[in-house]
């Protein structure tokens, strides 16, 4: 391996810790989705779940959410964040050691989860399981992070700091905050541990922290993956740079404001409820200006998209945004949230961001930056990137409409009452009528997950460096 | 009006050919084909909920009151006619940005004739089997994406990979009216137009 790194070093840029990261992408995304199929055939086929505590639906499903978002989304991060501050402040990494600090931190602490986890020893609060030692851990790999990416953008060459820098930056330093007061708790043993808030409050700051994780974690980060990588491939300008930094404040300000709109009708007072929903309403806006943003840099290059399938992922990443950052509004109206909340809906909500845009820029990312890194021309195969679109899309279209069409019924099911004011179905109906729904998941997760290892071959394949790049396609099929 | 319908299930890129070429009077006649053909899906689903009724696993069939299933048909019906000429409208709102010639008329109709595999899946109304008509919509669905793709570069005049992105943001535009639907039911449930079940077809 060292052989391998001094070969491709780069004159100027730590091009080492991210080449590590963008394998560990692949190989997390790869783990992620594998038990997110699994856990979704346990839904649909509950056999699956064989009597071995280890395999039960309720710790692997915790694992699965772990693995995908902090292990490939995190991974992908990473790689993207330290390759883009480097570009574009024209400087190596400030630290090497310290990058490579949060290289191996970070999978300890995706190992540690892929281990504690399946064991069952969890906070239960969602999406931030992990128990108070891995918690410190994460916190000291973050602030690490933190201190490699603004010291590389202080001591950068040139005068401007480039707008993706100041998502990637937001999205460290929220992240930061919302993880160490989220996960304040009071250890009762090594494994054990209690939140230091009560009742509500714990409620309140559990869903500030977990909205935010997907604002910051998974729509800053990523917006920050977009305005760098969208105007690469496409090659053209940001079609409006001034509208690139009013939605960065806009999207900054109002996001942090949301999250009561996971406890409609609950506890919490209503007043916070209902601001909860206008803030989420307002939030449309800077949403649906970065999606028109990439969309605009993207329209010019029409004759690039018939040849190009990694500007094909970057496109449809960008109709999912925008599609989902739709959705999640309308959902958090208090009147839809009645009848989608605990339902399929949300599900299928959280995927079609999960899926079509936080996992499809990054295997667009990826597709651009590999060959970069490992001094390729180009990826080994176009062929199968354009396979592994299409897979991408199927998938996620199939994962998204079963769910849909699930949410809508069991909402439909639940609230339905005779004219003698008794319930119409029993909870046990509104689950048997949702089994087409749970194998249309599982069809549709199985080929996204399918794609994923389309890709691990063609990136496997990229790396040799006694395999040659195939001939380029002309113009494949659209 | 109805050789259309058939063309466009049976050799859809032939038809699309034959709808440019119309001439504009009898093209603009096609503003009504939304009108009857969201008829089929709106009749289809009174009677099936009515009269036929479904079951949910095994138990005894239902039926909706034919007083509310009234309501909700024909709320149905112009749902269908307002979302194809939403479509439609921002169908001509993005042809410019494509370079292509376009009038409302023209947006509302592609987007309605793309839709006819779907009126036409609306008749699986009559027989309500929960998963049969699940299949029967998705692949409705999909030939009318298909029908999409196929019919903007023919009728609007623009290069393939260009109607490819077109085509694209037409679907963006169809996914958030869907939502917006999807809500506005929701909400619509809210202010009256709340279904009522019965045990009994009416």
């Amino acid at each position: 391996m060292s052989e391998l790194n001094a070969a491709l070093e780069h004159p100027t840029y730590n091009y080492k810790v991210i080449r590590q990261f963008a394998i560990m992408t692949v190989v997390w995304g790869i783990v992620g989705m594998l038990v997110g199929v699994l856990i979704a055939a346990q839904l649909a086929w509950p056999q699956l779940n064989p009597g071995v505590e280890w395999l039960h639906f309720g710790r692997l499903r915790p694992l699965h959410t772990n693995a995908v978002i902090f292990a490939f989304g995190g991974c992908a991060l990473f790689a993207t964040s330290y390759y883009v501050v480097q570009r574009t402040c024209q400087v190596r990494l400030v630290s090497d050691k310290l990058a490579a600090f949060t290289f191996w931190g970070w999978q300890a602490v995706i190992v540690a989860a892929a281990i504690t986890l399946p064991l069952g020893y969890t906070t239960s609060k969602e999406y931030a399981e992990l128990e108070w030692p891995i918690d410190i851990l994460i916190a000291v790999v973050w602030v690490v992070y933190a201190i490699v990416f603004f010291g590389t953008v202080a001591k950068r060459k040139v005068h401007h700091i480039y707008v993706a820098n100041w998502f990637y930056g937001a999205f460290i330093i929220a992240v930061a905050v919302l993880h160490i007061l989220n996960s304040m708790e009071v250890p009762v043993s090594m494994t054990k541990s209690y939140s230091v808030y009560a009742g509500t409050v714990d409620a309140m700051v559990q869903w500030w922290y977990g909205h935010n994780a997907v604002g910051f974690f998974l729509t800053a980060g990523f917006l920050g993956m977009m305005y760098y990588f969208v105007p690469k491939q496409a090659e053209r300008p940001v079609y409006s740079y001034r509208l690139s930094i009013v939605h960065f404040w806009a999207l900054v300000a109002v996001y942090i404001w949301a999250g009561p709109h996971h406890l409609h009708y609950t506890a919490l007072p209503d007043w916070a409820q209902s601001l909860g929903m206008v803030m989420s309403l307002i939030l449309l806006a800077p949403s649906w200006g970065g999606m028109i943003n990439g969309m605009m840099t993207l329209s010019g290059a029409w004759h690039k998209l018939r040849t190009d399938p990694i500007l094909r992922f970057l496109v449809v990443s960008l109709s999912f945004y925008g599609m989902s950052t739709f959705e999640g509004p309308m959902m958090s109206i208090k009147t839809v949230n009645a009848l989608s909340h605990y339902t399929d809906w949300t599900i299928g909500h959280v995927h079609s961001g999960a899926l079509g845009w936080v996992a499809m820029i990054s295997i667009g990312s990826l597709y651009h930056l590999i060959p970069v890194l490992f001094n390729k021309e180009r990826m080994y195969s176009v062929d199968l990137i354009n396979v592994h679109f299409w897979m991408s899309t199927i998938g996620t279209v199939l994962y998204i409409a079963a769910m849909w069409v699930n949410g809508i019924m069991q909402g439909l099911m639940w609230r339905a009452y005779n004219q003698d004011g008794t319930l119409t179905y029993s909870f046990v109906e509104s689950v048997a009528a949702s089994h087409p729904g749970y194998m249309v998941r599982v069809l549709g997760g199985g080929i996204f997950f399918a794609g994923m290892l389309v890709m691990a071959y063609n990136v496997y394949m990229t790396t040799r460096r006694d395999v040659a790049a195939q001939p380029a396609a002309v113009a494949s099929a659209a | 009006m109805i050789q259309h319908t058939f063309g466009l299930l049976v050799q859809p890129s032939a038809q699309w050919q034959r709808i440019a070429q119309l001439p504009e009077n009898s093209f603009r006649t096609l503003l009504l084909y939304p009108w009857f053909l969201a008829i089929l899906p709106a009749v289809a689903w009174y009677f099936g909920t009515t009269h036929v009724g479904w079951t949910v696993a095994g138990g005894d069939p239902q039926y909706l009151t034919a007083q509310s299933a009234r309501t909700i048909c024909i709320l149905f019906y112009l749902t269908q006619i307002i979302c194809l000429s939403v479509i439609g409208y921002f169908i001509h709102w993005m042809a410019e940005t494509y370079g292509a010639e376009s009038s409302i008329t023209k947006g509302i109709i592609i987007a309605s004739l793309a839709a006819t595999p779907m009126f036409i899946a609306g008749l699986s109304g009559f027989y309500p089997i929960l998963w049969l008509d699940m299949l029967i919509g998705i692949f409705s669905v999909c030939w009318a994406v298909y029908l999409i793709y196929l019919g903007i570069p023919i009728l609007m005049g623009i290069p393939e990979e260009r109607g490819f992105l077109f085509s694209s943001a037409v679907m963006g535009v169809a996914l958030v009216i869907l939502i917006c639907l999807m809500a506005g039911a929701v909400i619509l449930w809210d202010f009256g137009a709340a279904p009522a079940f019965t045990d009994h077809p009416s």
